[in-house]
């Protein structure tokens, strides 16, 4: 692992390694096989805080910086993928309440992740994906409080959060983009209900559903922010949570590059190793430069935030790079496996399929070099 | 009740271990050191015990400075205090030394802490050495009850009981406390430090005693290893290779009959 870390961070990621080695990498099997939600798997996780990097120190959290926190989510995603997903994605349902709410909203969020809940982040909708401005949902205003309908989809975690980061239009006059406010709504209001789980390629241990919003009441208060700001506080979330994907990508990046390496070491063709040949160990090697690439850009990207400078187009190099990266490692891990590689027997078939989020959820690829190709090129 | 736990290092036993070729000693030197793995189940239990009835757990270790660490990973599993002898030149003993001086490493934690300790523990056997017998000859020096490969302790009245696992099931046990017992592996794993904790456990002190600050001196060994011999490596199989099964199961029948293995 090429970032430098502290003693104390070394020492940390050593407890996670022997946890994620010894109570996760083999128990997710069977949750990947059946698509059940590895409640168990969750809980031992939670006792040893990892659902709660992002819980800033003031607010009870652990005080971690945030190379430490990316290389022990990396190790969690080596692993097992959606866990990672799981497990950070309370950081993602925090973000927004940290960027924009106020104390008070800061403290009930942190404070039920301190005690072992769940958010998630309710943006994505059925017709507004990579458009996230063109959302139907809405909020109007009534009275103290604001009334809520809409349908919410691809939601991390929705079915097992305590409260929900919803967006919703309040101006519509103004547009998506500029009519836009976001909301904290706690699980078991009336009028909201979560839909059936996805039934997904891979990351199967996270959960993903959708979010039904039917005239739910909110008070005023549970807005985040000031109104109409939700689609900028959206985008700053989604600028930091880029890097998280881009983080769990090399964490399944590296799994490909372990397990390619085990079977190749002991593998004979022809009298000897497979990996003996050039032609596979350099595929080796281009898996190692793309994941240590990755790791560069989510350093970059994460000093960067760190010194207060803008860091979103570094975010979505990062993520684009990693989530290029992660299935062309996927690929190539296969490959190198072969027939066994093909077999559900053998983890990297669950890599491959576990790879091919990541350019697509937290803004595809495509919409990352939207980001980068404007930030480079200016304004035509 | 306070508990002590007597923690010793011993070589990552994931490590497979073979015999120097000069000294014909077991070549250990390279291998990372860690708690024995029976002493942290004593240590899990111990917790658990304090957990539900009250206490205090401190566990000592004699070893080198580098056993720190090792400590530090126990106060962040739920140990409240731990102490070092640094007495690395005392390692040479044999189990009866070893004995005794725990004995006084023991007797130097309860004037250090100001406690007397209900019950000591020790893992039922270290995963080096495996011989099993410091335990026993502890309690024997302390002039202590004593039971052996204990998975669960409960308290009764001024004393306490003891479940033993045995060949065919459990033994239960009464004895006064204090009391020595050495711990098998109960039904349930140690627990892993939280962050808070370990980040926490990084900043205790834990206090570095000599052999002269607990009174150790070397004790002569009245028993020596004269020499370590590795297992004899495992022959090659017999590969039956008759093409047609019911001579393949002819010739393997065959093969037993004239080994007696049948």
């Amino acid at each position: 692992m090429s970032y430098i870390l502290s003693e104390e961070s070394r020492d940390l990621l050593q407890d996670v390694r022997n946890f994620c080695q010894n109570e996760l990498k083999e128990q997710v099997k069977e949750y990947d096989e059946s698509g059940e939600w590895p409640r168990e798997l969750y809980e031992k996780a939670i006792e040893m805080q990892l659902h709660m990097l992002d819980v800033p120190e003031q607010f009870g959290g652990l005080g971690l910086d945030r190379i430490t926190c990316a290389a022990l989510i990396e190790q969690i995603a080596i692993a097992d993928a959606g866990m990672a997903v799981t497990l950070s994605g309370n950081g993602l349902a925090l973000k927004p309440v940290l960027i924009s709410g106020n104390d008070e909203q800061k403290k009930k969020c942190c404070d039920i992740i301190i005690n072992g809940g769940f958010g998630c982040f309710a943006l994505t909708e059925p017709n507004a994906g990579s458009d996230p401005a063109g959302g139907k949902t809405t909020a109007v205003r009534d009275g103290n409080d604001y009334i809520l309908n809409g349908r919410k989809c691809f939601i991390t975690s929705a079915e097992v959060a305590d409260f929900f980061v919803v967006t919703a239009t309040t101006n519509k006059e103004l547009g998506g983009t500029k009519g836009m406010s976001a909301f904290l709504v706690y699980k078991g209001t009336p009028g909201l209900s979560v839909g059936n789980h996805e039934k997904k390629m891979g990351i199967r241990t996270s959960i993903t559903s959708d979010v039904v919003l039917d005239d739910v009441r909110v008070p005023a208060e549970n807005m985040i922010g000031a109104e109409n700001t939700g689609f900028i506080t959206a985008m700053k979330t989604l600028d930091l949570a880029r890097i998280n994907c881009a983080v769990v990508a090399t964490g399944v990046a590296q799994r490909c590059i372990d397990e390619a390496v085990e079977y190749g070491r002991q593998r004979k063709q022809f009298g000897k190793p497979i990996l003996a040949n050039q032609a596979l160990a350099f595929k080796v090697a281009d898996m190692r430069i793309r994941t240590e690439a990755s790791r560069s850009l989510i350093a970059q990207a994460l000093n960067t935030a760190d010194a207060g400078l803008p860091f979103s187009d570094l975010g979505s190099c990062a993520k684009a790079f990693a989530g290029d990266a992660v299935q062309q490692n996927a690929i190539d891990a296969v490959q190198i496996l072969g027939g066994y590689g093909f077999s559900r027997e053998y983890p990297v078939e669950k890599l491959y399929r576990d790879a091919k989020i990541f350019s697509i959820f937290e803004g595809t690829n495509e919409i990352q070099r939207v980001v980068i190709s404007r930030s480079t090129i200016g304004k035509l | 009740m306070d508990i002590l736990v007597c923690v010793k290092q011993v070589p990552d036993d994931f490590v497979e271990v073979h015999l120097d070729p000069a000294t014909q000693a077991p070549a250990t030197a390279e291998i990372e050191r860690v708690a024995n793995a029976f002493d942290t189940y004593a240590v899990e239990l111990a917790v658990r015990y304090c957990e539900a009835n009250g206490g205090t757990v401190t566990a000592a270790c004699i070893g080198p400075e580098t056993a720190k660490n090792a400590l530090k990973n126990l106060i962040a599993v739920g140990v409240n205090k731990a102490y070092l002898f640094n007495a690395e030149d005392l390692a040479a003993g044999d189990d009866g030394a070893k004995a005794g001086y725990l004995a006084q490493v023991v007797k130097t934690c309860e004037e250090k802490s100001g406690v007397h300790f209900g019950l000591v523990l020790c893992g039922k056997e270290s995963t080096d050495e495996i011989r099993g017998q410091v335990g026993a000859m502890l309690a024997e020096k302390m002039g202590l009850p004593f039971v052996s490969s204990v998975i669960e302790v409960a308290p009764n009245g001024d004393g306490l009981i003891a479940k033993q696992e045995t060949e065919d099931g459990i033994a239960t046990y009464e004895t006064a406390s204090p009391a020595v017992y050495t711990i098998a592996k109960p039904g349930y794993d140690p627990r892993y430090p939280s962050i808070k904790s370990k980040m926490a456990a990084r900043k205790a002190e834990i206090p570095v005693l000599t052999a002269a600050d607990a009174g150790l001196s070397a004790v002569e060994s009245v028993v020596t290893c004269t020499s370590y011999t590795e297992p004899p490596k495992r022959e090659a199989g017999l590969l039956i290779q008759e093409k047609v099964a019911a001579d393949a199961v002819a010739k393997a029948m065959a093969v037993m009959k004239q080994d007696n293995a049948l």
